[in-house]
Order: C-alpha cells, then sequence, then structure tokens
C-alpha cells in the first residue's frame, strides 16, 4: 500500500494536510485520523529518500570508479 | 674496234657501252650540285659503300628516279658531318642537296656519284619537317589531345616503352624502385626500337598494342637514354607524334637530351629531360596524393583524441553535477519533509492546546453558570407556576410562589412587595 504511493504524491498530500491543520480547517473528530495519515506519509517519504539517497551514493560510487577500469581495459599507444 | 659484216657496222656491246661511257663522259665534265629527294639509303654494311635510290617526286608522284653511288669513304666522312652538325645520321626520306658527278659504267650503267651533301640544307629540311608536323597536329586539333587529359591521382601501373639495355631504363628503374618513401610502381616493358628511322614504326606498334589494354595502366612512359644525341630526328615524325598526341593514355616522356624539344615531346603529356627527371615526376605525384593523404590522418587522429577528451570531459562534469544536484535534491527534500513534520507537530500541538483553552473556558462559563453553585453560595431561585421569576413586578399580593434552596424548596404567599427604589 505504502508503496505504491509515489514521494511526490505522499509529500503533497503531507503538505496539503499540513496546511489544514495550520488553517484550522479540521476538526477535532478528525485531528487524529489526519495526523495518523500524515505520519504514514512523513514515513513514506523518509523511507522513499532514504533508499534513492542509498541508490544514488552506490551509483555516483560506481561512475566514480568506472573511467580507472576502462583506461587499464583498453591500453592506448604510446 | 667494230667488225664490218655484209656492210653492215656492227660494234659490239662493250663498244656500245664504252661510247656512252666516253660521251657521257665528254658532256657531263664538271660536279653538279643536284636537289633530289633519298628514298633509300642503300648502305652495305659489309662493302662500306651506299647506293642510294634518288628520286623527285610531283603531287605525290615519282617523275625522275636515278641510282646513285656513294662510296664508302665519302660516306663516312659525310656522315660524321651530319653526326656533328645534325645530331643525326645520312637516313632515308629525306630531299636533300648534294654534290655529284654523272657517270656511266659499262657494267653497273647510269648513275650519280655523290661526292658530298650539304648538312645545312638538310638541317632546314629536318626543321621544315618538324614544323610540318607541329602544323599538321594543330590543324587537326590534335596537339594537346594528350596534355589535356586527366591525370590519375596514383601514377602506379606504368607500361614503359623502352629497351632491356637502356642506360636510362635501368636509371629510372633505379630511382622508381627505391625511393625512400615505399612508393610501389608497377612497370611493364614493351620493347622497342628508339632512335633512327626504325623507331617510329616500333614505337607506333607499341602503342598500337597498349591501345588495346588501356585498363591495365595508368600511364606509359617512353624511356631512352644513354644512347647519345644522334637519329632523334625521328621523334619529329607526325605519325609519332600524332601516336602519342592520341594516346587515351598519358604518355610521358624521357628520352634524354640536351638538344631542341621534338613533336613527341612536346605533344606528350608530359615530357622529362632525361628518364631520372621522369622518376622524379613520377615520384612527386606520389607525394601530392601521399602527403595530404598523411597530413588527413594525423588530423583524423588528432581530432578524435580531442573529441574524446572533450567528451570525456563533459561526462566527468556532468558526474560531478549529478552528485552534487542529485544529493542536494536529496538534502533539500530531507529538510522539507522536516519541515512540514515539524510544523505537522507545531500546530498539531497549538491546535489542541487550543481547543484544551476553549474548552477550559467553556468549562468555567458553565461551571460559573451552574444554579446549583448559586444555590450553595446562599442564592435561591424563585418560580410561580413552574416558571422562573427574575422581577417583583411579575408577581402580584397574594401569588403563590416556590422557593428552590439547594437542599430542597418551600411555598409561601406574596404579602408584601417592596422595589428597590423604595416603590
Amino acid at each position: 500500500m505504502a508503496n505504491s504511493y509515489t514521494y511526490t504524491d505522499a509529500f503533497e498530500e503531507l503538505q496539503i494536510i499540513v496546511a489544514e491543520i495550520e488553517t484550522g480547517k479540521v476538526n477535532v473528530d478528525e485531528l487524529s485520523e489526519k495526523i495518523k495519515r500524515a505520519s504514514q506519509l512523513i514515513a513514506v517519504c523518509k523511507t522513499k529518500l532514504t533508499a534513492t539517497e542509498a541508490e544514488v551514493d552506490k551509483l555516483l560510487a560506481e561512475l566514480t570508479e568506472e573511467p580507472p577500469q576502462s583506461d587499464s581495459a583498453t591500453p592506448e599507444e604510446g | 674496234m667494230p667488225e664490218v659484216i655484209e656492210s653492215k657496222t656492227i660494234f659490239s656491246l662493250l663498244e656500245v657501252t664504252r661510247s656512252i661511257q666516253k660521251t657521257i663522259a665528254d658532256r657531263y665534265k664538271n660536279l653538279y650540285w643536284i636537289k633530289a629527294e633519298m628514298n633509300k639509303l642503300n648502305h652495305y654494311s659489309h662493302s662500306g659503300h651506299c647506293y642510294p635510290e634518288l628520286v623527285e617526286k610531283k603531287d605525290g608522284k615519282i617523275v625522275a628516279e636515278i641510282r646513285s653511288i656513294l662510296w664508302k669513304a665519302d660516306f663516312q666522312r659525310i656522315n660524321q658531318q651530319f653526326i656533328k652538325l645534325l645530331n643525326e645520321p645520312l637516313r632515308d626520306g629525306i630531299t636533300m642537296l648534294f654534290q655529284a658527278g654523272i657517270s656511266y659504267d659499262p657494267m653497273y650503267g647510269l648513275s650519280l656519284r655523290i661526292v658530298d651533301i650539304d648538312p645545312t640544307f638538310v638541317l632546314g629540311e629536318l626543321e621544315r619537317e618538324k614544323k610540318e608536323s607541329i602544323l599538321k597536329l594543330q590543324q587537326e586539333g590534335i596537339y594537346d589531345t594528350n596534355k589535356k587529359l586527366p591525370f590519375p591521382a596514383v601514377p602506379k601501373r606504368l607500361a614503359i616503352i623502352s629497351v632491356e639495355t637502356s642506360k636510362g631504363l635501368s636509371d629510372f628503374y633505379k630511382i622508381i624502385n627505391n625511393n625512400p618513401w615505399g612508393y610501389r610502381f608497377e612497370t611493364t616493358l614493351y620493347p622497342a626500337l628508339l632512335q633512327g628511322d626504325k623507331s617510329i614504326p616500333s614505337i607506333i606498334k607499341q602503342l598500337s598494342l597498349l591501345a588495346e589494354c588501356t585498363d591495365k595502366y595508368d600511364a606509359v612512359a617512353i624511356i631512352r637514354g644513354g644512347g647519345g644525341e644522334v637519329g632523334l630526328s625521328s621523334y619529329n615524325n607526325y605519325l609519332l607524334a600524332k601516336a602519342i598526341a592520341t594516346f587515351p593514355l598519358p604518355v610521358l616522356t624521357g628520352i634524354g637530351h640536351s638538344t631542341n624539344e621534338t613533336v613527341s615531346e612536346m605533344v606528350a603529356y608530359k615530357n622529362a629531360i632525361t628518364p631520372s627527371e621522369l622518376a622524379d615526376f613520377l615520384i612527386q605525384k606520389f607525394h601530392n596524393f601521399a602527403i595530404p593523404l598523411d597530413q588527413s590522418q594525423e588530423k583524423l587522429i588528432y581530432f578524435s583524441k580531442q573529441h574524446f577528451l572533450r567528451e570525456r570531459n563533459a561526462i566527468a562534469h556532468s558526474m560531478q553535477q549529478i552528485s552534487w544536484s542529485s544529493k542536494n535534491k536529496i538534502a533539500s527534500e530531507k529538510h522539507g519533509v522536516l519541515i512540514l513534520t515539524q510544523r505537522l507537530q507545531l500546530f498539531s500541538d497549538q491546535f489542541l492546546r487550543e481547543k484544551q483553552t476553549s474548552l477550559e473556558h467553556l468549562d468555567r462559563l458553565v461551571k460559573l453558570a451552574d444554579p446549583t453553585q448559586l444555590l450553595k453560595r446562599g442564592f435561591s431561585i424563585t418560580r410561580m407556576n413552574g416558571k422562573i421569576v427574575t422581577h417583583i413586578s411579575q408577581l402580584q399580593i397574594g401569588d403563590r410562589i416556590e422557593t428552590i434552596f439547594i437542599d430542597g424548596k418551600i411555598t409561601g404567599t406574596v404579602t408584601h412587595k417592596e422595589g428597590d427604589h423604595g416603590q
């Protein structure tokens, strides 16, 4: 369920909830429900971010490792 | 002496011929300068004598013809003179001015005995022949034909008209085969005579053979050298020059002489003074092709290396950018989430606090409004017929009222009314 959310969707919804709470549009009955929803969304966003960050770091590390590999694989003349 | 038989004077053949001989000798005592065309030299190598056939032509037809004799000693002297002055030996087919005596021999008949030939006259004849050849080629519009042919970028396959033993040919081979740049030439020899009258049909024959297989060659080279300067007037021959001018491949000449350029050389695609110069010319053609090629190759290598370098730098740059901006993006998103979380906490707390406060306020109000609290403090509630009485104007003397206390109620009757203002 949480995985089917994109980061952008989750973040947008989170923003809306925060704005609603800030402007007092939420009534007390809904509040705990909203907070619950918001913490779910925050969890989704954080998970996505952490996963993305780990992946990006890994890819970047591969990128910086690649040139010396290709150099040794194709010996240049002279 | 003649015999007399039956009143007839009879001469022997020898007597007749001797008489003719004497008559002619008496009549033609001097030497005469005569102009005639020498149809054929008829040089007999074993005796060394020549028996030239002399003719005069009119409109291409022979109108006079006589045999002549040129003794060995005269021939040798005249020939030397010719070679010295004209670079040409005495040869057939030329109009000449010669000095001769007229003689008759009982054995050999009538003939002219040539004692001298004017080389300057022959020189003029040779020049005239050359000019005629040029003029004819020009009139036919073929003088420049060979020169106008496209020259192959790489003249690699050469048909060579020469003689195996020619010094010029071996010089030529030496240069083209040992060139330090490693240019490879493919040469095929078409042997031919290269000087004297016989060179004309000989070279023409090889050219016509070559004309059958022009696809096998890039150019034809006529190479001679080391053979001295003698006998080159054949290269002024119209037929030979025409064969060269109209040849479908470029003809190159390296005939090797220092005298005036011959017509064949003039009409050839390129005339090199010597076979060595011709070899240099061909190598230069290879240079003209190879040098820009080498330069292009270097440029290609240089520019492709540059290209790769540029792309590599661009990739490295993009990589840094990606690294930076993706990290940046993640950081800013993290921050965004953090901010939202904080706001959420803050505002939900605040929200709850507000609700709490208002509840407390309400509670207080509610508590303040609670009548039991008032009753406790000594207030009481008066009702009439179940309705709250708040003003005395609502009551009349004698009305029955009910007064409620904290712990119960009493019933009474209104007996007296007194307003706060003394009514």
